[in-house]
């Protein structure tokens, strides 16, 4: 896809001390209630043994993949990724037939469910912050800074030097960098991302991509169809006009088409 | 007139009765969906966003398959003794899609713009283009059964318009049918990291636009056997042999590219690995596949009633079984939350089935759908129905 991939995150699971500001400033200044959330806590429960006890947790919101699996797969186009890369969501457009729940590998997208008329509830990147020059609602509000927002290209090589500068600190390991064909969010960890509860994807290409393949193809494919039965029916049907006479003798039933 | 009226509704079966209670039932839960929201009324949630509204669209739309293959086997193969079939399965392409689309209706979070996808076209979605083909596809099939109505009421210029375009017709709904019943295979590729690997595959719009085509004729043969109980009407067993020779064809290369799938992609070893998916994917391949195939390649049984109607089952039974494993039991759950319906649910699905079948049994009585099917009892009534046919033998034929 030919565009800008602007801006990105880079959460440290390190950094984070699960206060859930986070939360409460993405939905104050999105004015989305709790219940239907765009960023929630992903942690690793307590581990260890007493008194050598160990938690670790991460905020968790849309990744702004490269390759969105959920624009690809959107009905309606209401998910549509911006010249920056930001995917964001119509809700003047969506349907809410959740397919895009299905399709995001990182099981983003989320629905209002106790509503009378339903929608998705997606992260934006709080694209009217940016465009009057502010930060991220979550990000400018992390008292830790385990949230940092930035040029994409800045927080990917600051998460390598991180890991980098401190390999006993970190799991050797940037999720986000090639998880779905890459994404615009990057988190490092002290463990394993599945131990953080992160959803563990093998493809390092999109879904979304594989999904373009065969629905391009499909305008050819159903011209085939239409030629092919044209062809058939006109064959058979000069074929059986041949042989009228002699079927009609042998079956005793007219062919009486056109 | 009241009593005219009243009569003329006696002729209907008694099951009609409870078939519109049903309805009336299955309608009451949708309105109470519509008004208290899905998450009141559904188990469906976020890692389960599709229950099982979406797993009977899929199996309805497969077993419909039979009124294009139907279509392609007259009209372009020429195979005119299968004729007779053509109004009772069109009738039941029709109901189906219909169903289909009313339970899409209840299925929206924003019902009330389910007309958006025709203003809003995302061409990569594969759920855009089932969308399109669909509701094209319907007022095909509406077409092809508007001949049933407009002989009923004896308007020979408007049929014989209505048959000139025929042809034409008929290729373009065999197009869309292949487009749609293929693209809703196409809907997981991209649900890859949640479809269980036996069920991914990269033919899936393959597999489903193969499968569709013996669905289609098992539920063509199943429906003739159960309208000779229900109506006396019934395809001759002479028609249903063809049908059944086909079936080990399709099933065989549905089989083949199947197997031959996993083999490529080196995916052979799940069919032993993978647990209750391992168990699913063989009950699958076995009774709905294997053994229906080695069933209808036996002659005797093919021309044996109960034989064909079993092995046909078996079919139905296992195409069932695929479109509820890929949109349902072969999902993988996650974070331990999985899903099962809630009564709710159930209950406007049977709501819908009864309205269908409600629907099936209101035009067959009045209408001339079983014209040329074959009577097995009730001699009077085969009678009339035979002179109606002889009246306008120009209808019949085509
Ligand atoms: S994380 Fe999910 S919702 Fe966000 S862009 Fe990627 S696919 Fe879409
Ligand atoms: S629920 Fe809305 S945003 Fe998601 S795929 Fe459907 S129309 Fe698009
Ligand atoms: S970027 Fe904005 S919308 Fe997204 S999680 Fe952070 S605060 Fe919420």
């Amino acid at each position: 896809m030919s565009r800008n991939h602007t801006y990105g995150f880079l959460i440290d699971a390190s950094r984070c001390i699960d206060c859930r500001a986070c939360l409460v400033a993405c939905s104050v200044e999105n004015d989305v209630p709790m219940e239907h959330t765009r960023i929630w806590m992903k942690g690793t429960g307590v581990m260890g043994k007493f008194p050598d006890l160990q938690r670790y947790t991460a905020p968790y919101h849309c990744m702004h993949c490269l390759d969105p699996s959920c624009v690809s797969a959107c009905t309606v186009g209401a998910l549509q990724q911006n010249e920056d890369g930001i995917v964001t969501y119509d809700d003047k457009r969506c349907i809410g037939c959740r397919y895009c729940m299905y399709a995001c590998p990182f099981e983003i997208p989320n629905f209002e469910w106790d509503q009378r008329l339903a929608l998705i509830v997606k992260c934006d990147l709080c694209v009217n912050r940016l465009a009057e020059g502010g930060q991220p609602a979550c990000a400018a509000t992390c008292p830790t800074q385990a949230i940092l927002f930035g040029k994409r290209e800045e927080m990917l090589a600051l998460a390598h030097a991180r890991i980098e500068d401190a390999p006993h600190r970190y799991v050797n390991h940037v999720y986000g960098e090639f998880e779905n064909g890459g994404t615009s969010t990057f988190y490092i960890s002290p463990v394993s991302f599945e131990q953080m509860g992160m959803p563990i994807t093998d493809e390092t290409r999109s879904p979304a991509h594989f999904n373009r393949l065969v629905t391009h193809g499909t305008p050819a494919v159903a011209a085939t169809v239409a030629v092919a039965m044209s062809g058939a029916y006109l064959a058979i049907k000069r074929q059986s006009a041949d042989n009228a006479a002699a079927e009609q003798a042998s079956d005793g039933r007219p062919d009486d088409h056109e | 007139m009241l009593s005219k009226l009243f009569s003329e509704l006696k002729r209907l079966p008694r099951y009609a009765i409870l078939l519109a209670a049903l309805t009336a039932l299955g309608m009451t839960a949708g309105l109470y969906r519509l008004y208290a929201g899905l998450g009141a009324t559904t188990n469906m949630s976020k890692v389960f966003p599709w229950g099982v509204w979406i797993s009977f669209d899929l199996t309805t739309v497969a077993l419909s398959g039979g009124a294009f293959t139907l279509a392609a086997l007259v009209y372009v193969f020429h195979m005119h003794d299968l004729h007779a079939a053509t109004r009772p399965t069109v009738l039941f392409g029709l109901l189906g899609y219909s169903s289909v689309l009313v339970i899409l209706f209840f299925d929206l979070g924003r019902w009330d713009r389910f007309w958006h996808f025709i203003v809003y076209p995302n061409i990569n979605s594969a759920l855009f283009e089932v969308s399109w083909c669909i509701a094209i596809y319907s007022i095909i099939l509406i077409y092809e059964f508007s001949p049933v109505i407009v002989e009923r009421f004896g308007n020979n210029r408007l049929l014989e318009w209505i048959k000139k375009l025929t042809i034409p017709m008929v290729i373009a709904g065999i197009t869309l049918s292949s487009m749609h019943q293929s693209s809703l295979g196409t809907l997981f590729i991209v649900m890859s990291p949640r479809l269980h690997p036996l069920w991914h595959s990269m033919l899936l719009p393959v597999f489903f636009l193969l499968s569709s085509i013996p669905a289609g004729i098992s539920l063509i043969i199943i429906g003739s056997i159960v309208s000779d109980m229900l109506f006396g009407h019934s395809l001759s067993q002479r028609v249903l042999e063809k049908l059944g020779w086909l079936m080990p064809w399709f099933l065989g290369l549905y089989l083949a590219l199947k197997l031959g799938e996993l083999l490529v992609t080196e995916e052979l070893g799940l069919l032993f690995s993978s647990g209750k998916y391992s168990l699913l994917f063989w009950l699958e391949l076995v009774v709905g596949v294997i053994v229906p195939m080695i069933l209808f390649s036996i002659k005797s049984v093919r021309w044996n009633r109960w034989g064909t109607l079993t092995a046909a089952m078996l079919v139905a039974a296992g195409i069932v079984l695929n479109r509820f494993d890929a949109t349902w039991f072969a999902i993988l759950p996650r974070q331990g939350v999985t899903y099962s319906p809630h009564w709710l649910e159930l209950a406007l699905l049977v709501g819908v089935a009864s309205g269908v079948l409600l629907v099936f049994t209101i035009l067959s009585t009045y209408f001339p759908v079983f014209v040329e099917t074959m009577p097995t009892r009730k001699p009077q009534e085969a009678a009339v129905e035979a002179g109606r046919a002889e009246r306008a033998p120009a209808l019949s034929g085509d």
